[in-house]
């Protein structure tokens, strides 16, 4: 058997006959609620323009080694596999003979994504918690560029130096 | 297991943003506003299907977001105070011959999208109208002067 229950007249009412169920009160609110969410998402809109969460000028991030042996153009805050640009650049007194080198720790391939490097190098050989690349340069001043795409989220140490040389250690953080 | 919690989260969060955005009446429904939820969803797809264009992962997607819509709706059942925040609740807009002025700017609805409605029902003028409702629905509802 359908189970039934009697109707009763809960339905709130204006002016004692018309059921509508409103809630001022509520509606209030939710209204005041709305202006709190619509100010916070006008605040998250101007830090994404400003790039808090990559891709803006506060993302943009550059680094020189203490001695000069280097510097580094990259993106402090990354988004997760979203393409994303890291530029070295070497002053003339590093190239010898035709050939930089660069010692870069593994983050930078494994969390940080390495898609391609360019100009490709020589020779790369991994140990020590990094890759060691050898580079063409035949004219000054240099630079490489590391195409990545981030594969993890948060926080990722990146050191690289030219060997002997004073090293660079910076933090990129990723965002989903 | 990513793919499934972004598109939970997609969903919900498209829910939350278009509960702010506002309700307008069904039938009033503007090209505007048909930009606004077909690009909404566009680019919350981008992010929600990311490089997994598989059969499984389109399954897994469709599958979480129809649980999330159940637990959605189960959940808003058995708790008024949850419909209240997922749908709001019915707003006079019209009552004998006076406006709710709040209520219409904040749902932003004009006299015209109320005239429209009593038009439907076949009255003239909004003198006719005795009290002018907008639904949780979305749909103005409008009870004529007897």
């Amino acid at each position: 058997m359908t189970k039934t229950a009697p109707v009763t007249d809960s339905v709130k009412k204006v002016n004692n006959e018309f059921a509508v169920g409103d809630d001022l009160e509520f509606q209030k609110s939710w209204q005041k609620f709305e202006r709190g969410v619509w100010i916070l998402l006008t605040i998250f809109i101007l830090l994404s323009l400003a790039g808090v969460f990559g891709r803006g000028p506060l993302a943009q991030g550059h680094i020189q080694a203490s001695d000069g042996s280097l510097r580094v153009d990259y993106e402090r805050v990354q988004r997760f596999g979203t393409p994303s640009v890291l530029t070295i650049h070497f002053p003339p007194d590093v190239i010898h003979q035709g050939t930089v080198q660069l010692w870069a720790s593994d983050t930078l391939v494994k969390p940080l994504g390495t898609q391609r490097v360019v100009p490709q190098p020589m020779k790369s050989v991994i140990g020590g918690g990094g890759i060691l690349y050898s580079f063409p340069a035949t004219t000054v001043p240099a630079s490489i560029e590391f195409q990545t795409q981030p594969a993890a989220l948060g926080f990722s140490d990146l050191i690289v130096r030219v060997p002997g040389k004073a090293e660079v250690k910076t933090r990129i953080f990723v965002v989903p | 297991m990513a793919a499934v919690l972004r598109a939970i989260l997609g969903y919900y969060f498209l829910v939350f943003m278009m509960r702010i955005v506002g309700r307008r009446p069904g039938k009033q429904i503007t090209p505007v506003e048909f930009i606004l939820v077909f690009f909404s969803g566009g680019l919350i797809l981008t992010c929600t299907v990311a490089d997994d264009q598989s059969l499984t992962n389109a399954l897994s997607q469709i599958v979480a977001i129809a649980l999330a819509h159940y637990l959605l709706v189960l959940l808003r059942w058995k708790f008024p105070w949850l419909s209240k925040i997922v749908d709001g609740t019915p707003a006079v807009l019209l009552e004998k011959g006076k406006w709710h002025s709040d209520n219409m700017a904040a749902m932003q609805i004009m006299d015209d999208d109320v005239m429209a409605v009593a038009r439907d029902q076949g009255l003239e003028r909004l003198d006719q109208v005795e009290y002018a409702v907008l639904e949780r629905n979305g749909q103005i509802s409008v009870v004529p002067v007897e």
